[in-house]
């Protein structure tokens, strides 16, 4: 399927041209909060004042794409915690008040499919609509998901993307599980940090993907995952995804990683770099906008600026190659357990 | 408005195996008893703890936390919510019954599909305390998302292949079934084991009564006199198999048609105009390539809300011309959220399996603006080979699936 | 507390509730009705309210019919709260 537009809400200068500001927006600590357009013109205010910050940036994000394709076929959204604060907040409700007389507002914006729903509403779309909420798999299985409508001539155009919003009460829980680094570190250090743990961060990445190769920004090829691999297996699991997309490992020019600075888990990528795309470009983004289950969105927007000939900014270049982004692999896992691979390619 | 049309799918989509636990039982034969004798399992709960089960009824899974961790072989193991629980034991029963190896579970050829909207979210005090910080972490930090369930049923499993979670609320699991069938038909995977799982919660309870739609006494899906729906627990899992892998297995049926669409009018209500219902239904019957006329019957998704009942009960009229046969298993399990596609897809193939229609129950006065009531008794010889399941969701999302005899 | 000063606190409470960011207690007249008028609220803030009936003067709305006759504008709901809390 072929990207034909994007929309992108990040802690990055990521919403208008030009993208990314010089110099990018650095982080100390561990976290990257997006930076949010003024929602009034967007958002009607009845919604506007009850949605959360995951509904909000999806909203952001993809309200202007609707505006602009007012015919799509349905909408595919992931997100792995939806409106989570929300949630939270509904749950400190029950808590406080001992389960008495409650607000409901908080419990119906919880729903990660409610950024979805609010999409349909909005643009009056009642085509296929569904949200992935899979963890770090989430925004690959809204990709299979569409691949496979395109695959059925079941739509001719769609709107996919994710939504992921921090929430310092989803921090807490991830950082009593060790998630996130315990000492301060520059975003421009974070890769070679050499430490435990990454940096927790947010966005929302939305676009409009079509059968329509005419003027794309780039194509989305394909999506494979892998569940809890050895290093062995990974490689040949990534092998055979490129041969079922008639491609081997030297036909990859660029590769966009999923480092995020935790030493712990890192080593998968350096391995396969040197295992399997020793001589490949490539370029990394968690540096840029933090870890988040569905950070892989992110990377195909990252991806498709690059596909379409924008400058990579200097602190994505984790090691430059010989060739231009013609055949792109975008590689990211979660501490070794979820692991994701999606192939784009310059749409010609 | 535009209706899925897919091309022609090549391989026929065929259920091999089935597990469920509800209130009606924990497995597939308890609960077939129990809808064939119309014992509802909605009553004053056992193992629950909340200020509600002291004025209101549920329909919970007769076994405490202990009880499941026994039952799977997991005694004293720490960090499993009842929802994990819940659908280990569903999982365990579908895969047994399809007479897969643990080879074939584990192949890159099967997928999992699974789906939940409590996730480990049913443990409100430990939930509470992590994410406040009080105390140095349950051993639950990586339970709570709707996707832990998945992530440790591939684990137990050692699954490869593909893994998915969906969360369109109410419709989850009924999506899970619809994605599974599509990637078999496309060729991607040779089996998907689908379904879902949610347990009894505060989360849930709370929010459903926030919202004054919670019954205090047991829902009666399609009366005129009904006040809302009844929490209900449960997981149940489908085996689906490309026929080609079938070969002397059994069938119970084949997912033969599947529709999704968005109602696209209020979070939490459907139209006065039925539209997501009446385009899920549609894409359905398309799909199958089936007229109205040929569904024997539909369990419906009849949650017993005011705005539930009549919106599908118009939608069924407007693409069906008639209404024909309907229950709603709600009165039985109550509902069981994410589950429930999964949960009324087993009861609808047991439908096809048996030949029979079970009773709607608590339909005491039907809806005064149809010319129709549920099916009220049980009744065999009932001429069942397609049965249509429906499934809405909070945020619009319309499903609804066709199950045929193989 | 008299009538006047009710009212000038409904109108806050419910600016709080229902997160009516852009708007301030003068802006509602006493008589404009909450539903179906210039503050577009729906029946999701129509539990919202009832929420706020019941923690900031415990009074509780126990059905649809009752709240419809309650929530039509600040002026009822100042006088139910009048008539059902003890006088000060």
């Amino acid at each position: 399927m072929y990207i034909q537009d994007l929309h992108c809400i990040s802690p990055q200068q990521t919403q208008t041209e030009p993208f990314f500001s010089e110099p990018l927006r650095h982080y100390t600590g561990n976290k990257y909060i997006a930076l949010e357009p003024d929602y009034a013109p967007l958002i009607p205010a009845g919604l506007l004042r009850r949605t959360g910050k995951a509904v909000k940036m999806g909203l952001g994000a993809a309200l202007p794409l609707l505006k602009k394709y007012p015919d799509l076929d349905g909408i595919v959204i992931a997100t792995s915690a939806g409106g989570i604060e929300d949630s939270m907040k509904f749950l400190t409700q029950i808590v406080d008040y001992e389960e008495g007389t409650l607000t409901p507002t908080h419990f119906v914006q919880s729903t990660p499919n409610s950024l979805a729903g609010m999409l349909a509403i909005l643009s009056k779309n009642t085509g296929y609509n569904t949200t992935h909420s899979n963890k770090s798999l989430s925004f690959e299985a809204a990709l299979q998901d569409a691949l496979l409508l395109f695959q059925e001539g079941a739509c001719s155009s769609l709107l996919v993307g994710n939504t992921e919003q921090f929430s310092q009460h989803n921090y807490n829980i991830e950082s009593l599980e060790s998630t996130y680094k315990t000492e301060p570190v520059d975003s421009d250090k974070l890769l070679k940090s050499g430490t435990s743990g990454t940096v927790c961060g947010e966005g929302a990445a939305m676009f409009v993907v079509s059968k329509n190769p005419a003027e794309a920004l780039a194509q989305i090829s394909d999506v494979g995952q892998i569940s809890s691999p050895g290093q062995e297996e990974l490689h040949a699991c990534m092998v055979s995804f490129l041969a079922s997309n008639q491609l081997v490992p030297d036909d990859i020019d660029t590769l966009v990683l999923g480092f995020n600075g935790d030493q712990r888990y890192d080593f998968w990528y350096s391995d396969l770099i040197s295992t399997l795309f020793p001589s490949q470009s490539v370029i990394s983004f968690k540096n840029l906008v933090g870890e988040y289950p569905t950070a892989s969105a992110f990377a195909v927007w990252l991806s498709t600026m690059l596909l379409s000939g924008q400058k990579c900014p200097a602190e994505a270049l984790y090691k430059k190659g010989m060739q231009p982004p013609k055949n792109l692999l975008i590689y990211n896992h979660s501490k070794g357990i979820q692991h994701g691979f999606i192939l784009l390619r310059k749409a010609v | 408005m535009k209706i899925l049309q897919p091309n022609k799918p090549k391989s026929r989509v065929c259920v091999t195996g089935m597990g469920i636990l509800s209130a009606l039982g924990k497995t597939q034969d308890e609960n077939l008893q129990s809808l064939r004798n119309g014992n509802s399992g909605i009553a004053s709960t056992k193992h629950l703890l909340s200020k509600y089960t002291r004025t209101h009824v549920f329909a919970e899974v007769d076994a405490s936390n202990e009880e499941l961790l026994n039952a799977a072989g997991l005694a004293g193991q720490a960090g499993l919510t009842r929802t994990d629980l819940l659908a280990l034991l569903a999982f365990r029963e579908a895969v047994k019954d399809a007479g897969l190896y643990p080879e074939q579970i584990s192949s890159a050829g099967t997928a999992l599909l699974s789906a939940s909207t409590v996730g480990g979210m049913c443990l409100t005090q430990e939930l509470y305390a992590d994410s406040h910080l009080q105390g140095t972490g349950s051993p639950y930090l990586s339970s709570y998302a709707c996707g832990a369930h998945t992530l440790e049923l591939a684990k137990r499993y050692q699954m490869r292949g593909y893994t998915d979670t969906i969360n369109t609320a109410c419709s989850s699991s009924a999506n899970a079934i619809m994605l599974g069938a599509r990637l078999i038909r496309a060729g991607k995977i040779k089996r998907a084991i689908v379904g879902g799982s949610d347990s009894l919660s505060l989360f849930t309870i709370n929010g459903f009564n926030s919202l004054q739609i919670l019954s205090d006494k047991p829902c009666k899906p399609f009366d005129e006199h009904r006040k809302g729906l009844t929490l209900g627990e449960g997981a149940a899992y489908l085996v689906l198999e490309a026929e080609e892998e079938c070969k002397n297995k059994k069938i119970y049926a084949v997912v033969s048609g599947y529709g999704n669409s968005n109602d696209a009018f209020h979070p939490s209500s459907l139209s006065e105009e039925a539209t997501g219902v009446v385009a899920a239904i549609n894409g359905a019957l398309a799909t199958s390539d089936l007229d109205p006329g040929q569904i024997s019957f539909i369990n419906a998704h009849g949650t017993a809300t005011l705005n539930n009942d009549v919106t599908e009960l118009r939608g069924i009229l407007k693409t069906f011309g008639r209404i024909p046969p309907y229950a709603s298993t709600k009165s039985y399990t109550g509902h069981t959220l994410a589950a429930a596609g999964a949960i009324e897809a087993v009861y609808s193939i047991l439908c096809i399996r048996h030949n029979e229609m079970y009773a709607s129950l608590y339909c005491d006065t039907p809806m005064k603006e149809f010319d129709s009531a549920p099916v009220s008794a049980y009744t065999r010889h009932a001429g069942i080979d397609k049965v249509m399941s429906n499934s809405f969701g909070f945020a619009g999302n319309c499903s609804s699936l066709i199950f045929e005899k193989a | 507390m008299d009538a006047t000063e009710l009212k000038q606190k409904l109108k806050a409470q419910i600016i709080q509730y229902l997160n009516l960011a852009d708007i301030k207690p003068e802006d509602i007249k006493d008589d404009e009705p909450l539903f179906g008028g210039n503050l577009d609220l729906d029946s999701i803030d129509s539990l919202e309210i009832v929420v706020l009936l019941e923690r900031e003067y415990g009074l509780k709305i126990n059905n649809a019919s009752d709240g419809r006759k309650i929530l039509i504008d600040i002026n009822h709901m100042a006088s139910y709260i009048l008539e059902n809390t003890p006088a000060q």
